[in-house]
């Protein structure tokens, strides 16, 4: 008797112990990201971090190239099987979070996000005030501009208006050269947008307003024109503004090269930039985008990313998850009280939108020249859209400025063809 | 007697059959039912919703829906012709190279040709990408040394998609080479050696003797260049991104964007089930033209 009951506690006992190595195993998370082997090293040092002290997660990285992130994200990412995290740029989140693939963030860490994000970036991870991510990098617009070409040309210092940023672009052009003056992108919808928008609001406008596109007003009519002035003029040569699937190509190559003078991108390409420059990077300099006729001051726009987590994977999974976010996201994971996400953020050379991040990398981000152009820029930037269609809306307008880049549309006809458009879709994908 | 037999020859063709049934005409079946409903990729089917014809209306109106897919029908439509028309006679051509006797190096040739129908897209993308780099690409350099002025290659929507059917050349020749020259090595010597002693030149020769005999293998090479061409999808994700302009944008690129990328659907599934019937209607085409040729005299 006192034998079976021996073994039956040893049964039992070893039971248990199973039954916990399985739940302890249980949580095998996974991160998909768009980034570059780099900086997936740098995120897979900090999930091995974090793992030392939770043996019982294991995390795992996926990369893929941009171009391909939505729709691995739709097509994989939705699915229980899927990425468990991802990171996400926010104007898709309206229709991830229509289509349920992306969870509310637990009310504890929400609670923590609201606290210790600036508003408007937690606004931008939010849709009808349920928080869906921790906001993690804001991205501002700003002029970049060759200063060795610029002293070539003659030009003391950057264009102010549109008027400057006209003259500058005609000196800097030099077809002999095969340089332009001012480089546009092409075959990649942010990068043929934001600028674009980047140059509306500094001239006082707006891509949507209330919910509904605004590209008829007055302040679009002179953007629009400001375009077809570079075009025929042959300021910028829309053959050297080709984007790849990476968001690298022509665009960048001729801008690294010295070829293009003037170029308005986002500060995550800073990386891209000393990449391909080297030591001559510090022949690169940032300014406040050219304000318009019809503008009050520079302004730019901006956009943020976010890590959200996949609404169909297994509740302990997702448990798991959000205990990862915030431990990346919080103040204990990285150096000197920033987070292990701003760290590699940092790296290159984004901006963190954690406020303690800010204070943080304060030193860095005042001492590094390109990005203080970025910083300054920040207060006076419009968040970008986030629509219902958003991505629709995007491709749609990149498509009608191709257009007119390449001399197939006229400013009048474009102006039309980009607000009709956008109206029927967004009246379609607001149903 | 007979009964049993053809129960018993059911019961063995069942399981192909049945898997063939599974894997091809439910897909299909469930492809032209979504074309007729409002659903979103990443719902169940439960959630579809019937809408009858509006998904075809919408996508040949003058709306953008209707634009776009209107402009990315145009560009698979001239990829895949001007595919054909530069691969056929050229696979004519150096099968004829390879299966010559004259000079030595038809076997080499060969395998030269067929070597760059295994290299991955994924790398042929990467060398055409710089290949065709307007500023800095060699393809220009070349040009330059004789003369001719720089292309736009990729950067321009006037070239861009010859770009993508050069490159689409460039790696599927030496497969259409090898069928051609396969359908060479079934034509008698005999023929051309009487056409020779009653005195045909070898252009007369070509065109009564070796391009009639070729038929079959050419209608077969025409209807895989069609399908393969229809089907392209790798080069324009890879490089262009259905850029600029949507000048490359092709169908199946098209339907990935509309039906994952966008989630929806129903268009999606309408756009695929008329791609669909434009590859039946063009290969039914192409078997009605062959057989016409084939009763003339």
């Amino acid at each position: 008797m006192a034998s079976f009951r021996t073994l039956a506690r040893a049964a039992g006992t070893i039971a248990v112990l199973l039954s916990t190595t399985a739940w302890v195993q249980a949580a095998d998370i996974s991160f998909l990201t768009h980034w570059g082997p780099d900086t997936v090293a740098k995120l897979e040092a900090a999930a091995a971090t974090y793992t030392k002290a939770h043996p019982d997660t294991k995390i795992t990285v996926r990369a893929v190239p941009f171009g391909d992130l939505l729709t691995t994200l739709r097509s994989s990412g939705g699915g229980s099987d899927g990425a468990t995290i991802a990171g996400i740029y926010d104007a898709w989140l309206p229709d991830l979070s229509k289509d349920k693939l992306v969870a509310p963030v637990p009310d504890a860490i929400a609670a923590d996000t609201k606290a210790n994000w600036p508003a408007g970036v937690v606004g931008a991870a939010s849709i009808g005030g349920t928080l869906y991510g921790i906001p993690n990098e804001i991205d501002v617009y700003a002029l970049n501009y060759n200063k060795k070409l610029f002293e070539a040309a003659g030009i003391s210092a950057p264009p102010k208006t549109w008027d400057e940023f006209l003259a500058d672009a005609e000196k800097l052009t030099d077809k002999s050269k095969n340089q332009q003056g001012f480089g546009m992108i092409n075959s990649w919808a942010a990068g043929v947008l934001h600028p674009f928008a980047s140059l509306l609001v500094s001239n006082g406008g707006d891509l949507v307003a209330n919910g509904k596109p605004v590209l008829d007003s007055k302040q679009a009519k002179e953007t629009f024109e400001l375009y077809e002035t570079l075009i025929k003029k042959g300021y910028s040569d829309p053959a050297m503004a080709t984007a790849d699937a990476n968001t690298t190509g022509p665009f960048l190559d001729n801008f690294v090269s010295g070829k293009t003078g003037m170029i308005i991108m986002a500060n995550w390409w800073e990386s891209a930039l000393k990449a391909g420059m080297g030591d001559k990077f510090a022949d690169i300099a940032t300014a406040p985008i050219p304000v318009g006729p019809s503008g009050d001051k520079a302004r730019s726009i901006s956009y943020s990313w976010m890590t959200v987590v996949n609404a169909k994977a297994p509740a302990d999974e997702q448990k798991a998850a959000w205990d990862f976010l915030s431990w990346l996201n919080g103040p204990e994971s990285g150096p000197n009280g920033a987070s292990a996400m701003g760290d590699i953020l940092m790296s290159m050379g984004i901006l963190p939108s954690r406020t303690s991040d800010g204070k943080a990398f304060a030193d860095r981000l005042s001492g590094d020249p390109f990005l203080k152009g970025y910083t300054d820029t920040l207060a006076d930037a419009k968040g970008f859209p986030v629509v219902l269609g958003g991505q629709e809306f995007s491709e749609s307008l990149q498509k009608t400025l191709e257009g007119m880049q390449f001399g197939q549309l006229s400013a009048a006809d474009a102006q039309k063809t980009a607000q009709d458009d956008a109206t029927e879709i967004l009246a379609r994908n607001a149903q | 007697m007979q009964r049993r037999q053809n129960a018993q020859a059911a019961v063995m063709l069942a399981p192909a059959t049945g898997l063939i049934s599974v894997f091809v005409f439910v897909p299909m079946l469930l492809t032209i039912w979504l074309s007729f409903q409002a659903w979103s990729t990443q719902t169940g089917f439960e959630t579809a919703r019937f809408v009858g014809v509006q998904n075809f209306i919408d996508i040949f109106s003058n709306s953008s829906i209707g634009r776009d897919f209107k402009a990315a029908l145009l560009n698979t439509a001239a990829y895949t012709a001007l595919s054909v028309v530069i691969i056929l006679p050229l696979s004519v051509l150096l099968g004829l190279l390879v299966h010559q006797k004259l000079a030595p190096g038809g076997i080499f040739l060969r395998t030269v040709l067929f070597a760059t129908y295994m290299v991955p897209m994924i790398a042929v993308a990467l060398v055409f990408s710089k290949l065709y780099s307007p500023t800095e690409g060699p393809l220009n350099q070349i040009l330059g040394w004789i003369g001719i002025p720089a292309q736009s290659w990729l950067s321009s929507p006037q070239t861009a998609l010859w770009s993508i059917v050069l490159l689409n050349v460039w790696q599927q020749i030496g497969y259409f080479t090898v069928l051609a020259t396969a359908g060479l090595t079934q034509i008698p010597d005999a023929l051309h050696e009487a056409a020779r002693i009653d005195g045909a030149g070898p252009l007369q020769r070509f065109f009564t003797i070796t391009l009639p005999l070729l038929g079959n293998t050419l209608l077969f090479s025409a209807v895989i260049a069609i399908i393969n061409s229809v089907q392209v999808f790798e080069p324009v994700a890879l490089i262009t991104q259905g850029g600029p302009v949507n000048a490359t944008n092709v169908l199946t690129y098209h339907i990935r964007r509309v039906g994952i990328e966008r989630a929806q659907g129903g268009l999606g599934s309408a756009m695929a089930v008329t791609l669909m019937l434009s590859l039946i209607v063009a290969i039914a085409a192409l078997f009605a033209f062959a057989r016409s040729r084939a009763v003339k005299p």
